[in-house]
């Protein structure tokens, strides 16, 4: 799964959402990076079926 | 050095002035002394509007002797967290970015409190742009917790100054923000009342953003019954916020019947209670007890999908902060916070499809806190499950194991931003070191008037909201 995270891997992941990051900082953000996927593929494993997701906020 | 009206609460303070018995002007002079007395040391304010201040107190104190009509806020002080625009005085976010930002015109709520008479002595520290839990700012200096004199602890933010300036008598009341708990975390930490309100209560227009589907703006104050007549004033229906509701805005402070005799209160054990460090636990379960005692019916109830809250809101937060930021991150990287920046950097490597997932499970938690509620008028756990870190401290020891800091303190307060409901944070004891102890009473939309009866009676039982830290 490290593969997933190679330095080239992130800095096309960062030129997509627009961000030109240097390799040495797309390189200290790396660690903090695959902690951040972590926690959000344990989302996945939640049974969350067809639960609408939130959209609008009880506006009364 | 002598504490004066320092620590004298907001609804004192409005009758004494409005009856004439208490100067306007010589409770802003005394507040000012304070702040220029003690804020070197503790750092609450980035702004202090002095001259403004006491100008607005002359103008008070001449409508009283002319008999002119007075709002309930006539003459009281109050101190705004520096995302708050006011007219003609900067608004930075606790940033270098926007040091040098002079909004033209006031936040609605900061309108409302003025046309209530309230006077704003001056802007408060905070994290900048209100990305993080912890209290630090890189650029301004980071506020000091005044419960502690020797060790220099974390007075919890992102409303730091606003949880240091009310624990410290610099101020009677002040405005926070709260997007994953800066609202609730000081005042925990800082051992004050501090209120979040409903998702849509109160207006946040001119309130600088974090997390627009997660912020919330509400009143930091030493009692409950101050959060009432704040609230009163703050809340209602504001065209420039399309986020708030419609629905009247009761009579707070009139509901505090100091009565809760067949109040539901079902305590929150599992994931809160349970995370908590032992002298936490033991304070909130004796405040159950407590108010047990004083009638209110308490069991327990369980939310088994906030487990899921820490990945769910990172990703609604993240990616709404990023957002925001996007453009000051291409034009001024260097300007940020470097904890702050990669917390926004990290934005960029969340999906759409995280977000998604973040927003259905953010559905999970409101139908399963809404579901608690339906048989109960309150909520009562933990406000953060330790008591303040030292401001050098990264990890720590949870009742459940070894935890980050910063995830430690937002831990039980997020849930409650992702799913809207009004969570009020009372002190609720002191442990190790004279360390405050803070709980969150939590209720249903829109029915801030229980919460804050239930807040109220509680500080009709104890008297740790009136313990003061003792300052040099």
């Amino acid at each position: 799964m490290d593969d997933v995270f190679d330095l080239d891997t992130l800095r096309g992941a960062a030129r997509l959402a627009g961000f030109a990051w240097s390799d040495a900082e797309l390189e200290a953000l790396r660690p903090a990076i695959q902690a951040s996927l972590r926690l959000l593929a344990t989302l996945e494993a939640v049974p969350l079926g067809a639960v609408e997701p939130t959209t609008q906020y009880r506006i009364l | 050095m002598s504490t004066g009206v320092a620590f004298t609460p907001v609804t004192d303070l409005a009758r004494m002035i409005a009856s004439k018995a208490i100067s306007p002007v010589e409770v802003v002079r005394a507040q000012l002394e304070r702040i220029t007395a003690l804020d070197g040391t503790l750092r609450a304010y980035l702004t202090v509007c002095d001259e403004a201040a006491l100008a607005a107190a002359r103008a008070a104190e001449s409508a009283l002797v002319a008999g002119r009509p007075a709002g309930p806020l006539h003459g009281v002080p109050i101190a705004l967290k520096d995302l708050y625009d006011t007219a003609g005085v900067r608004t930075t976010g606790g940033s270098t970015i926007l040091a040098d930002r002079v909004p033209e015109a006031d936040a609605t709520v900061v309108r409302r409190l003025r046309e209530a008479g309230a006077i704003v002595l001056g802007k408060l520290h905070m994290v900048e742009f209100a990305y993080g839990p912890e209290g630090l700012n890189a650029h301004h200096g980071s506020p000091r917790n005044p419960w502690d004199a020797v060790v220099e602890r974390m007075p919890g933010g992102s409303s730091s100054g606003s949880g240091v300036a009310v624990a410290a008598g610099l101020a009677p009341a002040a405005l926070g923000s709260d997007t994953g708990g800066s609202i609730r975390i000081p005042a925990s930490l800082c051992g004050i009342t501090g209120l979040k309100p409903t998702y849509g209560r109160v207006s946040r227009a001119g309130v600088l953003p974090l997390a627009w589907s997660m912020d919330h703006v509400g009143p930091m104050t030493r009692t409950a019954a101050d959060a009432a007549l704040l609230l009163r004033v703050m809340a209602g229906y504001d065209p420039a916020d399309a986020s708030t509701s419609v629905l009247p805005v009761p009579d707070y402070l009139g509901a505090l019947s100091g009565d809760v005799k067949g109040l539901r209160v079902g305590l929150l054990r599992r994931f809160f209670l349970e995370s908590a460090t032992p002298e936490v636990r033991a304070a909130v379960e004796t405040a159950a007890r407590a108010l047990e005692q004083a009638g209110a019916v308490v069991d327990e109830v369980a939310l088994p999908a906030v487990a899921h809250v820490g990945a769910a809101s990172y990703a609604v937060v993240a990616s709404e902060a990023l957002a925001y930021h996007t453009g000051w991150l291409k034009s001024r990287p260097g300007d940020y916070d470097p904890e702050v920046r990669t917390r926004l950097q990290l934005g960029a490597f969340i999906t759409g499809a995280h977000y998604v997932r973040g927003q259905q499970v953010r559905a999970l938690v409101r139908g399963e806190v809404d579901a608690a509620l339906a048989r109960r008028d309150v909520l009562l756990a933990p406000a953060t499950p330790l008591t303040a870190p030292r401001l050098d401290e990264r990890q720590t020891t949870l009742g459940d194991g070894p935890s980050d800091v910063r995830g430690a303190l937002i831990r039980l307060t997020r849930p409650f931003n992702f799913s809207g409901h009004p969570a009020c944070a009372v002190p609720c004891g002191f442990g190790t070191g004279g360390l405050p102890i803070g709980m969150q009473i939590i209720g249903r939309p829109f029915d801030e008037a229980t919460v804050l009866r239930a807040a109220d009676a509680y500080q009709r039982l104890t008297d740790w909201h009136s313990r003061r830290p003792v300052l040099a």
